[in-house]
């Protein structure tokens, strides 16, 4: 049986993999924690987001999963580094002997699987975000004037605040707030003839008007905020149409967040391709250290030379080998002693 | 009788050594903190300084800055001290230097705490600095078309966005003055023609404020214009009105964002400076129990350490008769030399 990927390691290669190695694994402690933080960051900006995203949006499994894989690649660099540390110090390497053989295992099933869910997450959720945001975004301008109704009362407030931090207006431009009721039925005067006119002119019997919420309003606008009657060039004096509008805010919410939220997401990918690069590259050292000392039993300062190799034997005489162990136990064979324990015992291929 | 005396054997010394070694650098690290939060109070400052009229005062960084610099300086050179005692040829060489050195740490330990007092006491300059930039903010919030006060209004309105605040005491300081400028006014029309005849310098006051007042928390789209007015709006009384504007003036929240920021950062100077104060004295200590090494051939023995020679009252007369022998010791040879030009001249 021939040792998949073999590498000859005398002494001064396998020391040198060890210092590189450590070196390597604390990169990879500091990338998993910037990692962390990038997705940490996410989870805190869509808790703000949630009412603006629908519901049945994906997207909040993102930064899930992003933490738990960041979390075990930090994990990762820090037993590599451990272990690395340990590979030179004859005193320290045997109780790492038994437990870095599942620590591997565990790593590259647990670890790389995780990346590579999260990175799969990263890639395809955004496109999500489309239609999360048109349904969470809308249902929040429909409840702007529910400031009584329970349960949506903070619409008004949390609409206001958006637009006032993000810089937007209404979904696609200002024209949205036209087509909704925005002022509470409450603070309408049942008594004026222009209230009136206008709830009897609507089919629903909403009362719209062409003007748009406070929040709305640009700060850059040299004159004071013009918000009511916006679509009649004759109710502010002097108000030139041909000259950019910087009354109020051009872009649309739907189009801030979105932009927002995508450009998080996409760091947030780069860095987890980042952190899976260099979590195989840790996995990889450790597992050709491991099987170049085991070449030699353990003994850190062997000169001999030992050979390194990924797996013992290639993936068919594995499985095999790995049946006959299961099977063998229950169909002992006279005059046969135990078997021959191969080292390292490996049981699961790679996931 | 001296001050405070410890007796220090080899271990103790070394012990004492090493832990002032690390103690000195931590200490560069709390100079390099307190080097951080001087830049940021004063980026702070500059960022606002606009609604300050330009003129606030810039004592409080610029001294935090200072300071933290030279605790670094003085806390890393410490600390090559503390190194170099364990050894006594390397100690020799800062021997001459150590006592006027700890004279100076003790003199930067006080300006320390100097510094650390001005964090809380600086808050009633800065009131009376709010108060004057803000008033003439406001008014030059119409003057869009003047270049150099362009800005104000941005300013001023983004102000009043993140800081929740409304005009200068309250939202009433708007009603005084013009806060839209005459360009966007139409003076054929006769609503402004009255408002403008009527008032004594020609200014078209409203009782109305900008957008930027407005609070999001209400639970009615806000009022802006005739404030005063309840008649003008549905089921609205604008005594009892509280959530429709931000109640707060703006004088009153910048002035306790910089109290409550000073505030924290005179906390964090006063801690530095008792840690400062620990290490100035245990570094007293290392130099007196090193100097009562009586036998330098013998590094094992017993030393004494303490702070000062003799008591208080003892070393403050010994202090003032040094200073008075100095006085005395020019005028002597002052008189010696007129004595000696007066029978040259004459």
């Amino acid at each position: 049986m021939a040792p998949v990927l073999p590498l000859v390691l005398p002494l001064q290669p396998r020391i040198r993999l060890a210092q590189g190695l450590w070196l390597l694994s604390w990169l990879l402690v500091l990338v998993g924690g910037l990692t962390l933080l990038c997705s940490g960051h996410l989870l805190v900006q869509l808790w703000h987001l949630g009412t603006f995203l629908a519901p049945s949006c994906p997207f909040s499994a993102l930064p899930q999963f992003a933490l738990a894989a960041s979390a075990v690649a930090l994990g990762t660099g820090l037993v590599g580094s451990g272990a690395s540390r340990a590979s030179l110090d004859a005193e320290q390497y045997p109780p790492w002997r038994g437990v870095l053989g599942p620590l591997l295992v565990a790593g590259t099933a647990g670890g790389g699987g995780l990346l590579v869910l999260a990175l799969g997450l990263a890639l395809a959720l955004p496109g999500t975000l489309d239609t999360g945001l048109e349904e969470g975004l809308g249902s929040a301008l429909a409840h702007y004037k529910d400031t009584e109704v329970p349960g949506r009362c903070q619409a008004k407030r949390l609409l206001d605040e958006l637009q006032l931090r993000h810089h937007c207006c209404g979904r696609h431009g200002y024209k949205d707030w036209f087509g909704i009721q925005w002022v509470s039925n409450r603070y309408l005067d049942p008594n004026d003839h222009d209230v009136v006119d206008r709830i009897q002119s609507n089919v629903e019997g909403l009362y719209l008007i062409d003007g748009v919420p406070f929040s709305c309003c640009n700060p850059h606008s040299p004159r004071p905020c013009l918000q009511s009657q916006l679509s009649d060039p004759h109710a502010h004096p002097l108000f030139d149409p041909r000259q950019p509008n910087l009354n109020l805010w051009s872009q649309g919410c739907h189009e801030v967040l979105l932009g927002h939220l995508q450009g998080l997401a996409s760091t947030l990918g780069n860095m987890l391709a980042v952190t899976f690069l260099l979590q195989t590259l840790v996995l990889l050292g450790l597992r050709y250290l491991q099987t170049a000392l085991e070449g030699l039993g353990g003994v850190i300062d062997g000169e001999g030379e030992a050979q390194g190799y990924l797996f013992p034997a290639g993936l068919k005489d594995m499985l095999k080998t790995a049946w006959l162990q299961g099977v063998g136990p229950h169909r002992p064979a006279p005059g046969e002693g135990p078997p021959e324990e191969e080292p390292p015992k490996e049981g699961l291929p790679e996931a | 009788m001296a001050l405070l005396k410890v007796k220090f054997d080899q271990k103790k010394r070394v012990k004492l050594a090493q832990g002032l070694w690390l103690m000195n650098w931590f200490s560069v690290l709390a100079g390099i903190i307190i080097f951080g939060l001087g830049l940021f109070l004063k980026i702070e400052l500059r960022k606002r300084s606009d609604v300050m009229n330009n003129s606030e005062s810039h004592f409080v960084p610029n001294s935090l800055i200072g300071v933290g610099v030279l605790s670094c300086v003085f806390n890393s050179l410490a600390g090559k001290i503390c190194y170099d005692a364990l050894d006594p040829a390397k100690y020799a060489k800062w021997k001459p230097w150590l006592k006027p050195y700890l004279a100076v740490c003790v003199l930067f330990n006080v300006t320390l705490f100097l510094v650390a007092l001005c964090c809380f006491l600086l808050r009633g300059s800065l009131e009376s600095t709010l108060a004057h930039g803000l008033k003439n903010g406001m008014k030059f919030y119409r003057d869009t078309d003047t270049p150099g006060r362009c800005f104000m209004k941005k300013t001023i309105d983004m102000l009043q966005i993140e800081f929740k605040c409304c005009g200068n005491n309250g939202f009433r300081d708007w009603f005084e003055i013009q806060w839209i400028s005459n360009r966007y006014l139409d003076f054929s029309s006769k609503e402004v023609k009255d408002r403008v005849k009527s008032n004594v310098d020609g200014r078209y006051l409203v009782d109305g404020v900008p957008f930027s007042c407005c609070n999001p928390n209400s639970p009615r789209p806000c009022i802006q214009y005739q404030l005063t007015n309840n008649s003008a709006h549905y089921s609205y009384d604008h005594q009892t009105e509280e959530l429709n504007l931000w109640l707060r003036g703006c004088r009153a929240a910048l002035l306790s964002y910089y109290s409550n920021l000073m505030n924290t950062i005179g906390a964090v100077t006063l801690l530095v400076w008792l840690f400062e104060a620990t290490v100035t004295v245990g570094l007293r200590y290392l130099h007196t129990a090193l100097e009562g090494v009586a036998n330098p051939e013998d590094p094992e023995c017993e030393s004494e350490g303490w702070l000062l020679e003799k008591s208080v009252p003892e070393t403050w007369k010994a202090f003032l008769e040094s200073v008075k022998k100095l006085g005395q010791g020019n005028q002597v040879e002052a008189e010696g030399e007129d004595a000696g030009q007066a029978p040259a001249a004459g």
